[in-house]
């Protein structure tokens, strides 16, 4: 699972050496906890605010937050709509188109013939073997004209 | 091209006008048995090598059986060559090959991690054969990607239409 909070290396930085180690990481994670929460619930500012303000920091503090927080906002979102669960992820596909001539068993075949390989990722690990398959002329026409209806669904229905 | 079988082929195959008195004659098990294989593989290398009407009669006419019989012959050839080859066909090495595909589309409204969403995606159901058995894939994928599958394969199907395969083709014949 991707992990979101990043390695502590907070408690290298040299303009908090004097801090308690352990107030440290209660505040990296106190931080990390909110951050998340107002990205998973696409708080604006005025909620992280009030948020901000009845956990007793000040206004100066609260404005610096605010303002760190909306820099790296839609990255945030992008991260943690990555995360989940979902189907293997075609990415991209490859062709090849051959014309077989004869086989051992049989001679003068003489016919096109297609391989076709879908390039998939899964959505944990990254990488997956690839989904291979051989179709003849028709097969082909058959995959392309349904992807195509399903595309055309997708422009209706950003069209509602 | 004409089709050469073995001094035994033509042994066995020179038994079959007799095996219709097979039972009366007492001709062994054996005999049948090879008669059977002899003429299985007259058919199948015919079907094979795809050889035409007079190739057959001229490679069957060698073997001196009657005119009756070649005609015979000839006629279960011709009965049944495109249904050998069709079986044959099966016995090529083969990939999984393409047998129908379902979609569905999607839209993402809200996971664990994040809420407020609107993410559209294509669901698909591949299905597959191999070796007889069916086998069903679920994948996804994206608008964008989506779109870029069906211009890539477009183009796949173009290229029959192109000149340089359409020559290949035509010298192949």
């Amino acid at each position: 699972k991707k992990c979101v909070i990043s390695n502590l290396s907070i408690l290298d930085d040299p303009d908090l050496k004097d801090i308690d180690p352990a107030v440290l990481k209660h505040c990296h994670a106190a931080a990390a906890t909110c951050i998340l929460e107002a990205g998973k619930h696409k708080a604006d500012k005025s909620a992280i605010s009030t948020c901000l303000e009845d956990c007793k920091l000040d206004r100066e503090r609260i404005e610096e937050f605010c303002t760190e927080y909306q820099k790296n906002e839609d990255a945030l979102e992008i991260i943690l709509g990555s995360i989940g669960r979902s189907p293997l992820h075609i990415t991209d596909v490859s062709w090849r188109l051959e014309y077989q001539i004869k086989t051992n068993q049989l001679h003068k075949t003489y016919q096109p013939s297609y391989l076709v390989t879908l390039n998939v990722e899964n959505s944990d690990s990254g990488s997956h073997p690839d989904v291979s398959f051989s179709c003849t002329m028709e097969q082909l026409q058959d995959l392309v004209g349904k992807l195509k209806d399903a595309a055309k669904s997708l422009e209706r229905a950003t069209q509602m | 091209m004409l089709l050469v079988l073995s001094e035994e082929q033509r042994e066995h195959l020179g038994c079959l006008p007799r095996l219709g008195d097979a039972g009366k004659l007492g001709v062994g098990v054996d005999a049948v048995q090879h008669g059977v294989e002899a003429l299985t593989y007259l058919l199948t290398e015919s079907s094979k090598l795809a050889i035409s009407e007079i190739d057959f009669q001229d490679s069957v006419h060698v073997l001196g059986f009657s005119d009756e019989l070649n005609k015979l012959l000839l006629q279960l050839y011709l009965d049944n060559r495109k249904e050998i080859r069709s079986i044959l066909s099966e016995l090529a090495p083969k990939l999984p090959s393409y047998h129908n595909l379902e979609w569905r589309l999607d839209v993402q409204l809200a996971s664990r991690s994040l809420r407020q969403q609107i993410k559209p995606a294509m669901t698909i159901k591949l299905h597959l054969n191999q070796n007889g058995d069916q086998t069903a894939q679920v994948l996804q994928t994206d608008p964008s990607t989506l779109l870029h599958l069906i211009q890539q394969l477009e183009q796949a199907l173009g290229e029959m239409k192109t000149n340089h395969c359409r020559r290949i083709v035509r010298n192949m014949k």
